[in-house]
């Protein structure tokens, strides 16, 4: 299965055996590979959800390759793959999660699902945000006795509800400091030119 | 539970859940810093960390705050994450500070914390009382649909650590759709106010078996 709805996993990996290895795990994904840092940052684009990053790589390092993703423009998730226990220092360079090497099969593709999972978040806070935005200008128009008889609003209590119930689980655990700090770099990657729209839609509704 | 005995006015409530978070909300001047350093130093007399993030006032000044609430205060036991711009850098003497450029990096602030996190759990130290002052910065620097995202990230992280969270914001320099939308992050809000003739008064709402209706601080 390898259509193209598939979410993109970019492998960054010097040894063949081992980029082979990762490819057939995670075979019902579109998956990409190459060798070096410098053609992982020539095949970067938008469509790529998820960067599998060899540590040490020949030439470029897996941490000037990430340096420069994250200084670009691209939004993806990249995962650190390492030989040694990298402990905080991780979080600090901005890699997303990490995966000691050699991996098995299930540690792998469970990295790729959780990140792949998070790619999801800011869209699920955004509506959520969108709900309680709406709630909030209907509390702030109406007396609590006209909400009460207020179809409208006894349904959008209730989406909140739902909506909530959805946006914790995709945060996954909020314990866990890089599952925190991907969260948070998550919603900031892509408040740029999200705002305006949503502001005008629940102008709308109170005026 | 979390001790607060002794900040707010007798018969309201003098301890909170784990996993509580609370917003303290009030026009300038109506001393919701004091409030907030208050129910945060009040776990120091246990065996409480103290993680501050600062938007406007230096970790020094942080610091200082503290110490005149805290006698023998055990620095180990406090962080601050300063977000202030402040450049007094020598004067904070031995408490663990992390340094952010802008109130608006929530990414660097999120690092920060969880930096300091990570040396409270290798001390031992689990229960934590998280500060965050204020949240009306972070609305000058950001959308409030960025804030609040974050407001739900941050929470959720108090909640899962089953820590204690205090939050302030102005009431005044916001709409209140802006302060409804930001209360929907929170598990309880304390009002504060001014009267005419200068007394504070509180009012504790969404906190269950706190009397409602506003009291003298």
């Amino acid at each position: 299965m390898n259509d193209s709805d598939a979410p993109v996993v970019l492998i960054v990996e010097d040894e063949p055996d081992v980029a082979e290895t990762y490819e057939r795990w995670l075979q019902d994904y579109d998956v990409r590979r190459v060798e070096t840092g410098d053609s992982a940052l020539a095949q970067l684009d938008e469509t790529i959800d998820v960067v599998l990053l060899d540590r040490m790589l020949p030439g470029m390092s897996g941490a000037d390759v990430l340096a420069e993703i994250r200084s670009g423009a691209i939004d993806c998730r990249v995962a650190m793959v390492t030989a040694v226990d990298p402990s905080f220092d991780i979080i600090e360079m901005g890699f997303d999660e990490y995966v000691t090497k050699p991996p098995d099969r299930e540690q792998l593709r469970e990295t790729v699902e959780r990140l792949l999972h998070r790619a999801t978040l800011n869209g699920e806070l955004q509506e959520y945000y969108s709900l309680v935005a709406r709630r909030a200008a209907l509390e702030s128009e109406f007396t609590e006795d006209r909400l009460e008889s207020n179809d409208e609003y006894a349904q959008l209590v209730e989406r909140i509800e739902s909506h909530q119930a959805d946006v914790d689980e995709t945060m996954g655990d909020m314990a866990s400091d890089s599952e925190f700090v991907g969260a948070v770099r998550e919603i900031m990657d892509d408040s740029s030119g999200t705002d305006a729209s949503d502001g005008d839609e629940f102008t709308d509704l109170t005026e | 539970m979390y001790d607060i005995a002794d900040v707010l006015p007798a018969g309201t409530i003098s301890e909170l859940e784990p996993g509580t978070s609370l917003l303290i909300a009030g026009p300038a001047m109506s001393g919701k810093q004091d409030l907030a350093l208050n129910l945060l130093a009040a776990g120091l007399d246990g065996a409480n960390g103290l993680l501050i993030v600062t938007t406007n006032e230096s970790a020094a000044a942080c610091l200082d705050d503290l110490e005149q609430r805290v006698t023998s205060l055990d620095h180990d036991r406090v962080g601050v994450v300063d977000c202030s711009g402040s450049s007094q850098q020598q004067s904070i003497r031995d408490i663990a500070t992390q340094r952010v450029s802008s109130p608006g990096d929530l990414t660097g602030i999120s690092i920060g914390t969880a930096k300091l996190m990570q040396q409270f759990t290798s001390q031992d130290i689990s229960s934590l009382r998280h500060g965050l002052v204020s949240v009306s910065t972070l609305l000058q620097y950001l959308d409030l649909e960025t804030v609040f995202k974050f407001l739900h990230i941050y929470t959720t992280r108090i909640s899962d650590t089953q820590g204690l969270g205090i939050f302030t914001i102005d009431n005044v320099s916001h709409d209140p759709q802006t302060i409804n939308t930001v209360m929907n992050e929170f598990d309880g809000m304390i009002e504060l106010r001014e009267t005419e003739t200068g007394e504070r008064k509180v009012r504790i709402r969404g906190i269950p078996d706190a009397p409602s209706g506003w009291q003298p601080l």
